[in-house]
């Protein structure tokens, strides 16, 4: 008997696990995919190999990469980018960690309170959620980023959009400012020189402005894996997790089972209570299953995971809210072509971004050259002067919005590498029932029926749909106030990669899955800690640190509510994972 | 089988380019006296089929991957976009597409093999006007060529997703432009125009409802409902995987070593200056502040 099973170990079930680990209990972390162990082994810097998402190291499908990736119905196009392995999509996240707008919560009384979704808020105040920002934004560390080029030319532009520069952690208003993000500042010669050799820990420490964040960081060369620039969750919380006897007084480490797909969560009556008894899963290398018993179980197995899992476990879903509600910031692609270098393929993915409360937000997104053809491929718009696909709208961008593809890709893209500025838009968009994740009717593979993801893009709240093309408009004319010769607007198909809300903790139970401690409502000891258990989109920010915040504080309802301690956050200080404790226990582990 | 339904399968079959690509690559039908009868079809088996028919498929998606990144070859001519620089067949982007589509898309077989059963069995009349020798073609010779056809696509083992998505493009092309049933290359796909082909995906990607009345014909409930999604799904990855994969390294990606054996032609292309440790791209920080308050 476990004390704590935690189902993924993504952005948000690494947190729970390594506060917890920190606490002394006994935790099971369970995850899908590998731990990709020794990054400069395993690991490349090229796109294919990385990113494809059928055969990439970076990819949903179990370790081996000569057998298929895992299948999900997206009935629609659009593209739905999940990760397995340890650290989820975090390997390939940008590490931006934004605050939500404190307009996304309960008792939020400014005067743009009715802008947001104020029928889906967070059933507790934004100040309720600040110390748990805090200890996160000391443990990973986050850190206001350094600019390369392209942030140059998108600060550039921003400063002709009429806005102030914001310069707290909390917004407030229509700003910009560099990006806070989970990413070690660059020290050393890092950022300074493009000679490897002279890039080597510790000569080297932080971001060396490599390019590849998406690849997955396993920079500086030689640092330890708990001091790689980037903070994803696998250079963070994880090492954390396995050496928490290290540096926590009575702390016990984690015990992480890699390919390990979890099929069951199990349940038991107690008191009256369906309560949460433990979880099996199945081993994908040899197709072994294995059952635990545990006093709490925590789902953290992503957005459209953890509902499949709740389907297929049979839990109650008494208001039909489970997979439903699903946020994606409903995205859009804004690119500027320019005469001159931006620096697109170098740098940190995004350091810069806008914010527009009540809207959304704009962020810059650097990119090497497949996922650049990539990104100018995605549309609802159809082809740019064949069809549009119903739509292919023409506003202050350059023609129609939609796909470049042919000559017109070509061009786009001929010696433009660095000649590019993308500029994401981040829409503020509103829980819908009907955007959701449903069991699908395709055949089931060897970790039960699908999940099925239904996105009505066409079919969002007027809100949703004017919050985009409010943002599209800033995002065209912050790239002509940049110097951009010509702007296409993509009208990007869902790109499914900000997910929220799935699983949503509310105000109301008639349309909510969790309660404001995120504990299921109809099953005790039962919580979830990644981002379907996020009330709404934030308001637009990017939910990662939002999801580690709600997971600390869901750590210490746990550890309140089933095993009698007391909360922790306030009183005492986090220790960063880059602490030297933790490299030198992960070195005597060889891990 | 009435002789009317012999005929519209012969178009059928046609059209998705299996009729064309027999006869194009020479080795299966052949005229009895010199030239002069109706092609005949000799006693071959599945073996000799699918070669044939593995090279209607990559005629085919070498017709797709010119369509999204034209070069100096003779499809980006044939469609009107001829270009001076590499393009996706310089990076092997037909090879990126068969590897993916045959090895790596977990696209479940029983799905699969309703969807290829309404390809296998559907007729089509509309109209199209075959070339002289496809119609001369004996009964009896269309209906063994469609056994075969029939038997290949009835192996789990040696079903190619490639070979699937190519009789799609195929069938969608010739709805665009009836005269792509004969021409150039062996695939309709192939010979259509720059326009036609747009035309030819905003059908796919529009869910068009004469294709996927062919595709869910033989699909049992609860699936009926799930084509129209597929083929708005599949109708965006076919755009956008040949634009990653032209772009990308992997015709030059060496899986042993993970080293490149050469420059990728996408990185020639877009002037990518290559992968690094780390770049001088450092340019310090706005307004010169390096933390904010809370």
């Amino acid at each position: 008997m476990r004390d704590v099973i935690v189902v993924g170990a993504g952005g948000g079930g690494p947190v729970v696990a390594k506060e917890l680990a920190a606490r002394g209990l006994d935790v099971l972390l369970l995850e899908a995919g590998p731990r990709h162990g020794s990054p400069r082994d395993e690991w490349t810097h090229f796109e294919n190999d990385a990113n494809n998402p059928l055969t990439g190291y970076l990819r949903f499908g179990p370790g081996d990469r000569d057998k298929p990736a895992w299948f999900r119905e997206t009935p629609q196009n659009s593209f739905l980018w999940q990760l397995s392995g340890v650290g989820g999509t975090t390997q390939h996240y940008y590490g931006n960690s934004p605050r939500a707008y404190p307009g996304v919560f309960a008792d939020y009384a400014g005067p743009d309170a009715g802008a947001y979704d104020t029928a889906h808020r967070f059933p507790f105040g934004y100040g309720e959620l600040v110390p748990y920002y805090q200890w996160v934004e000391a443990t990973l560390p986050v850190q206001t980023a350094a600019m390369g080029t392209k942030e140059e030319r998108f600060f550039d532009g921003a400063e002709t959009l009429g806005i102030p520069v914001q310069t707290t952690k909390t917004t407030t208003g229509a700003s910009f400012r560099p990006q806070e993000n989970a990413i070690l500042q660059p020290g050393g010669t890092a950022g300074r020189t493009r000679n490897t050799d002279e890039l080597h820990y510790p000569a080297a420490t932080g971001c060396t402005f490599c390019g590849h964040c998406f690849q997955g960081c396993m920079e500086p060369v030689s640092a330890p894996r708990n001091q790689f620039a980037k903070r994803s969750t696998d250079n963070s919380y994880v090492p954390m997790a396995l050496t928490a006897d290290v540096w926590a007084l009575g702390g016990k480490p984690v015990t992480l089972v890699t390919d390990a797909f979890a099929s069951k969560v199990h349940t038991a009556r107690r008191d009256g209570s369906l309560v949460a008894s433990g979880v099996s899963w199945r081993d994908n290398s040899d197709g072994s299953t294995h059952l635990e018993d545990a006093r709490v179980v925590v789902l953290a197995a992503g957005c459209t995971e953890s509902p499949r899992l709740w389907f297929r476990s049979g839990l109650p879903n008494p208001n039909d809210w489970v997979g439903r509600g699903y946020t994606d910031h409903f995205f859009d692609w804004v690119v500027g072509s320019f005469d001159e270098y931006t620096g697109n393929s170098k740098g940190v993915g995004s350091s810069a971004r806008c914010d527009f409360p009540g809207y959304g937000g704009l962020e810059n997104v650097g990119l090497p050259p497949a996922l650049q053809a990539f990104s100018l491929a995605l549309s609802d718009s159809g082809i740019r002067g064949g069809y549009g696909n119903g739509r292919g709208a023409t506003g202050p961008w350059d023609g129609p919005a939609g796909r470049l593809i042919g000559p017109e890709l070509k061009d786009a893209l001929a010696g433009n590498a660095d000649n590019l500025l993308n500029v994401l838009v981040i829409t503020d968009d509103d829980v819908e029932a009907q955007n959701r994740v449903t069991p699908s009717v395709f055949p089931a593979d060897a970790n039960g029926p699908v999940a099925k993801v239904t996105f009505r893009q066409r079919e969002r709240t007027p809100r949703t749909l004017a919050n985009r093309e409010y943002l599209v408009g800033k995002a065209v004319a912050l790239l002509r106030g940049a110097g951009a010769r010509s702007v296409y607007r993509i009208d990007w198909a869902p790109l499914i990669l900000h997910v929220q809300s799935t699983m949503r903790m509310g105000q109301s139970e008639a349309d909510s899955v969790l309660d404001a401690n995120a504990e299921a409502r109809g099953v005790r000891g039962l919580f979830i800690a990644d981002n379907s258990a996020l009330a709404n989109g934030l308001g637009g920010p990017n939910p990662t640190l939002t999801t580690q915040a709600l997971a600390t504080r869901t750590a210490e309802k746990i550890f309140q509510s089933y095993f009698g301690g007391d909360p922790w956050v306030g009183d005492e200080s986090p220790v960063v994972s880059t602490d030297a404790r933790v490299s030198t226990r992960l070195a005597q582990l060889g891990l | 089988m009435t002789a009317s339904d012999a005929l519209s399968r012969r178009v059928f079959l046609a059209r998705v380019g299996v009729l064309g690509a027999a006869f194009g690559t020479g080795g299966l039908l052949r005229s009895d006296v010199a030239g002069a009868g109706p092609l005949q079809l000799p006693p071959v088996g599945v073996g000799t089929l699918q070669p044939v028919l593995a090279e209607l498929a990559r005629d085919t998606l070498n017709g797709l991957t010119t369509f999204v990144v034209p070069g100096p070859d003779a499809y980006s001519r044939s469609q009107g976009t001829p270009r001076t620089e590499p393009g996706a067949l310089d990076a092997k982007a037909t090879d990126f597409m068969i590897q993916a589509l045959d090895n790596f898309v977990p696209l479940p077989q029983e799905l699969l093999r309703p969807v290829v059963t309404g390809l296998a069995t559907a007729s089509a009349d509309l109209g199209v006007l075959l070339p002289l020798e496809l119609q001369q073609l004996l009964p009896d010779t269309v209906s063994r060529l469609d056994r075969l056809l029939g038997l290949v696509l009835a192996d789990d083992e040696t079903l190619p997703l490639s070979l699937v998505i190519a009789l799609l493009l195929n069938l969608v092309a010739t709805q665009v432009n009836p005269l792509a049933i004969n021409g150039p290359f062996l695939s309709p796909f192939a010979r259509l125009s720059y326009a036609d082909k747009a035309k030819a995906f905003s059908l796919v990607e529009g869910a068009d409802p004469d294709i996927v009345g062919v595709l869910d014909a033989s699909l049992p409930e609860p699936l009926h409902e799930s084509v129209s999604g597929l083929l708005r799904f599949v109708g965006g990855a076919l755009l956008e995987f040949p634009a990653f994969g032209s772009y990308s390294e992997w015709a030059v990606f060496d899986r042993t070593t993970r080293t490149l054996t050469s420059t990728p032609v996408g990185w020639g292309l877009t002037g990518y200056g290559g992968t690094s440790d780390g770049w001088d791209e450092l340019k310090g920080y706005y307004q010169d502040r390096t933390e904010v308050s809370d």
